[in-house]
């Protein structure tokens, strides 16, 4: 666990350090990878861009929301550069309504779209597996197992580790020029490379949410990321077959 | 092929659905608040130490009250920008119920230039000496300044480490610790 960073008189916290290089990373992994996807480099940059803007002012927004008061009492602290003053949720509503509009205002192609931006996705999920190592949130149940990391007082499964594990593997599972991705790039069934990204993501966190010692929990100890995790299977199962009937339809004629 | 995948999703679902209800959580298993630990959603660490007029301040018999204990020392410029806000936090909330503890962490600072600072800013919330560097251990401050906001029920809500502190994130955390404190009591 790092969670500062202490540069002479600067404490740099890693956590939000390590997502914005994957950022980085992801983006131009993205802008690389765009032709194979049909997709515009630029454009994809821009739509990250707006919907990262959007997600920030959103965040930030929803969490002055929650509080009213405080803010306008103290109106400058809206432009604090605090990363504990935002709110994940409204966040992610605000950056996903932004990257829609952008993408219909642009006329840009849902399902390759997505396929193009799941190289980011699978590269930022690699860096919220190792900002939750740094800063110690997402952390494991207690046990006695011999990979056991000390953690918050108690011997606790490594489940920092594990995800960041999954999120590699998934990476690895549907980088370009693979097995999955190709389904996408040349073999007729666009939004396949997302869905698959989608179901693995979804999968892994149904079966590791069993090892965290900070569960949500619903009636009778049912983890609510759990229960979340299997809809969006689900749904992403579902969306898949649909991508591998319309490639068998697509190559039926031919 | 199609009919294959239909299969496979029906069994991913159905596996995952047995997993869920397997590895449902014992009573217990999960961060409860009974764990003290310096982390969010733990129950707070004990602290027990002399305030400026020599009397002891327990963190334990302030249960019941939100509080905000703030970890410092008077050569960090970060925290010397955030105390006029906590004063001011202080000022608006503290009849409220909302508790400032301000633990200046003496084993690595000079008690007079602290007394100095205090009096120069007009502080008149509680500021605690943490003089062999425990409770700084206990809460496992690694920088300058860190605080524990630590709801009615002794449990971390949340922990900033760095500063200073915008006044918007102190008013809206003592807004919504004593808006919780009727539901959570």
């Amino acid at each position: 666990m790092l969670p500062i960073l202490n540069l002479g008189p600067l404490a740099l916290p890693v956590s939000p350090l390590l997502l914005l290089a994957s950022v980085w990373i992801g983006l131009e992994l993205t802008e690389r990878h765009a032709p194979r996807y049909q997709s515009n480099p630029d454009l994809l940059y821009r739509l990250t861009l707006v919907a990262l803007i959007a997600g920030l002012v959103g965040a930030r927004l929803g969490y002055a929301a929650r509080a009213p008061q405080a803010f306008l009492a103290s109106p400058l602290s809206l432009l604090a550069p605090q990363p504990h003053m935002l709110d994940p949720w409204s966040g992610f509503l605000a950056a996903g309504l932004a990257a829609l509009i952008y993408g219909q205002r642009r006329q840009l192609p849902l399902a390759h779209t997505l396929d193009a931006l799941t190289t980011l996705l699978a590269v930022v999920a690699v860096g919220l597996g190792l900002a939750h190592w740094a800063s110690g949130d997402a952390f494991g149940a207690p046990t006695r197992l011999p990979w056991a990391i000390f953690l918050w007082g108690e011997l606790r499964h490594p489940t920092q580790v594990y995800e960041t594990l999954a999120a590699v593997l998934i990476a690895a599972a549907v980088w370009p020029g693979g097995r999955i991705a190709r389904l996408s790039e040349d073999q007729g069934a666009p939004g396949a490379r997302f869905w698959a990204f989608i179901a693995l993501s979804a999968a892994a966190r149904l079966f590791l949410e069993a090892f965290r010692g900070d569960s949500l929990l619903w009636f009778g100890g049912i983890r609510q990321a759990q229960v979340i995790a299997w809809a969006v299977l689900a749904l992403a199962l579902g969306q898949i077959g649909a991508c591998l009937r319309s490639r068998i339809l697509n190559a039926g004629p031919k | 092929m199609n009919k294959r995948w239909n299969l496979f999703s029906a069994l991913a679902l159905v596996l995952g659905a047995a997993w869920i209800a397997l590895s449902a959580a014992a009573p217990g298993s999960v961060t409860g608040g009974l764990t003290p630990a310096p982390r969010r959603g733990f129950l707070a660490p004990d602290l027990a130490l002399e305030d400026s007029n020599g009397q002891l301040v327990r963190l334990s018999d302030l249960r019941g009250r939100p509080v905000l204990v703030n970890f410092w020392a008077s050569w960090c410029p970060p925290c010397q920008a955030e105390m006029p806000a906590l004063q001011r936090v202080y000022d608006d909330y503290g009849e409220q119920g909302y508790v400032i503890l301000a633990v200046n962490t003496t084993f690595q600072d000079s008690e007079a230039e602290a007394l100095a600072f205090i009096e120069e800013r007009g502080l008149t919330f509680p500021v605690l000496w943490d003089w062999d560097g425990d409770a700084a251990r206990r809460y496992e401050v690694r920088s300058m300044p860190t605080s524990f906001f630590i709801d009615a029920d002794g449990i971390i809500r949340d922990v900033v480490i760095g500063g200073p502190m915008s006044e918007g994130l102190l008013r809206a955390q003592a807004e919504q610790m004593l808006q919780q404190m009727p539901q959570e009591r």
